[in-house]
């Protein structure tokens, strides 16, 4: 499903851990996101795609800001009830309300938060931004998903790989393509961090989308996005968490993982989410 | 957070709260004329006749440069088919509320208009990103720095309106430790921390009050230093406010000598959003700005 030959633009195996140049000429996910939230931290490319995948698809900003409202709330469930200190956000994207960190120090203002993303514009953004100056600690790593020794490497100067970790993967793993072998790499993640480490997942879903739908927003993608989108299955996003206990309600749409109390929302998005934890 | 400052660059209670809203009020209110306007598809030259003005009259009133007269309101809202009397009665009544005078008008015999404008803006603003190739930040300039700076721009101007205008300066820095302050986010290229405004002391004091502003949560620093070449701010020092309402576009402000370019085309705000994520990718992260500024004071 995920042979998209135009992953070698985006970096692919070739040239592994070197992320893209500054380029606002072609959209970005990190921008794209911003767009759809409702951010201004943007460039005409960016909207321009945006716009196109919205008129293909018009569940496209209600998807994405339950992508959102989902990480908080996950990570609030890993910071409250499951007692996690620790957090390694790969995908971090352009810094807006309720930041992993802010989310998590609010429950435990002790907690550590690392944050992953290779683009040069999140870069800008995150180093100045994503800073906590209480009793927690924030760091920043400028790198590819796919290049995991730097980011463990990295990571372990500020989290203490002994102790649980919580890996969020947010709206992420669907820019690996198959040939990349998301599975892997998210295998080599969870090896480094012991039993009672937590995963967290967010994943387009192919088989929440129309084939048809899915069809014109990939003709989208590799039209005018620097990330190629591999939406993957339900069944192919759990198996990212082998090795984890799914905790309840297990995988679901992302707007129906632990909802608050009192949310009426009908609609439908389009993302698969779970988190997992780490026998 | 006021603790954080020195004292004498705290709030002036009783001036009251900056009316950060009057300009807000008059964007929102511009916007909307715009949307009524382009809704029903008059051209801002019809919307200027009618009002027996310009295009750029309309132009300025759309993006909230200048104060509504009622009885414009009343015409272009004919005009554009707004026939609810209640919708009118609203549109009016934001009209005579964002036309209430701001805090810096006691100044204005000392202010040009473009800088009023500024002020304007600066008040409102959420954020407030700029790049400084020469001056401190004027919103973190202690008043010795101020004043040397003031007299370099207006040589004949008396103690007395030196000191007014240093005044006006210090009045400024009020917003940061206001309720909810903006997020004012400065990177500096490195003859910033090195040119000797006043004198050294003077400077190792401004230096020292950059690395207390670093610390409070709402403020960003961040210093490009020579060591690094060239870098992508090229063009001079420029200012981006962003304001909290989705319809308001960012603005870009650049002084000049005489007058100050204010730009809200996207495309023209995209190039300096370009150029200030750029900066700030190349600039010193913030607690190595912190480190690198305490180092020039060390070494003046």
């Amino acid at each position: 499903m995920a042979t998209d030959e135009a992953a070698v633009r985006d970096g692919g195996t070739a040239d592994q851990g070197e992320p893209p140049a500054f380029d606002t000429s072609v959209a970005h996910q990190a921008r794209v996101y911003d767009y759809l939230l409702g951010g201004k931290d943007n460039y005409a490319a960016d909207r321009a795609a945006a716009e196109s995948w919205l008129q293909v698809n018009p569940d496209t900003v209600f998807t994405a800001r339950a992508n959102r409202a989902f990480l908080g709330r996950a990570v609030r469930f890993l910071a409250a009830e499951a007692g996690i200190r620790q957090f390694l956000d790969i995908g971090t994207g352009i810094p807006t309300a309720g930041n992993t960190h802010h989310v998590a120090q609010s429950v435990a203002p002790a907690a550590r938060v690392v944050y992953v993303d290779y683009d040069p514009v999140v870069l800008a953004h995150a180093r100045a931004l994503l800073t906590s100056r209480g009793a927690g600690k924030t760091n920043y790593i400028h790198a590819d998903l796919r290049d995991t020794a730097t980011i463990l490497g990295k990571a372990q100067e500020l989290l203490d790989f002994t102790q649980p970790v919580a890996i969020t993967l947010i709206a992420i793993l669907h820019a690996i393509p198959d040939s990349d072998n998301p599975h892997a790499i998210v295998a080599r993640l969870l090896d480094s961090v012991p039993s009672g480490s937590y995963l967290a997942v967010s994943h387009m879903g192919s088989d929440l989308i129309p084939p048809q739908t899915l069809q014109e927003m990939r003709a989208i993608g590799s039209r005018m996005s620097q990330q190629q989108y591999s939406h993957r299955t339900g069944e192919e996003v759990t198996r990212f968490f082998d090795g984890t206990d799914l905790v309840e309600p297990g995988l679901v749409r992302v707007e129906e993982w632990r909802p608050e109390p009192g949310s009426s929302d009908t609609r439908k998005s389009f993302i698969w989410s779970a988190v997992g934890r780490k026998r | 957070m006021g603790a954080d400052l020195p004292i004498g660059q705290q709030s002036i209670p009783e001036l009251g709260d900056p009316p950060a809203d009057a300009t807000v009020l008059r964007m929102l209110l511009g916007a909307q004329l715009r949307r009524l306007r382009e809704g029903v598809g008059v051209s801002p030259e019809k919307a200027g006749y009618e009002i027996r003005a310009s295009r750029s009259k309309i132009s300025r009133m759309e993006t909230g440069r200048v104060g509504f007269k009622a009885r414009d309101i009343e015409d272009l809202l004919t005009l554009y088919g707004v026939a609810d009397g209640q919708q009118r009665t609203e549109i009016l009544a934001l009209a005579r509320k964002s036309n209430l005078p701001d805090w810096w008008a006691r100044y204005s015999d000392i202010l040009p208009d473009w800088f009023e404008t500024y002020l304007g803006l600066e008040s409102a603003a959420i954020s407030i990103r700029s790049f400084e190739v020469q001056f401190v930040p004027g919103l973190f300039q202690i008043e010795d720095y101020a004043r040397a700076v003031t007299r370099l721009g207006h040589r004949t101007a008396s103690a007395d309106e030196i000191e007014r205008r240093v005044g006006l300066r210090m009045r400024r820095q009020s917003l940061l430790t206001r309720a909810a302050p903006p997020h004012v986010w400065a990177v500096m290229d490195e003859a910033v921390l090195r040119r000797p405004l006043g004198n050294a002391a003077v400077l190792r004091a401004q230096l020292r009050r950059l690395t207390e502003a670093a610390q409070l949560p709402d403020v960003t620093l961040q210093v490009v230093p020579f060591a690094r070449g060239g870098h992508a701010g090229a063009s001079g020092a420029f200012s981006i406010l962003r304001f909290e309402e989705q319809d308001l576009p960012d603005v870009v402000y650049i002084e000049q000598l005489t007058s100050a370019l204010y730009l809200d085309q996207r495309s023209d705000v995209e190039h300096y959003l370009e150029v200030a994520d750029q900066l700030s990718g190349e600039a010193l992260t913030p607690d190595e700005t912190t480190a690198f500024i305490e180092q020039v004071a060390r070494e003046i």
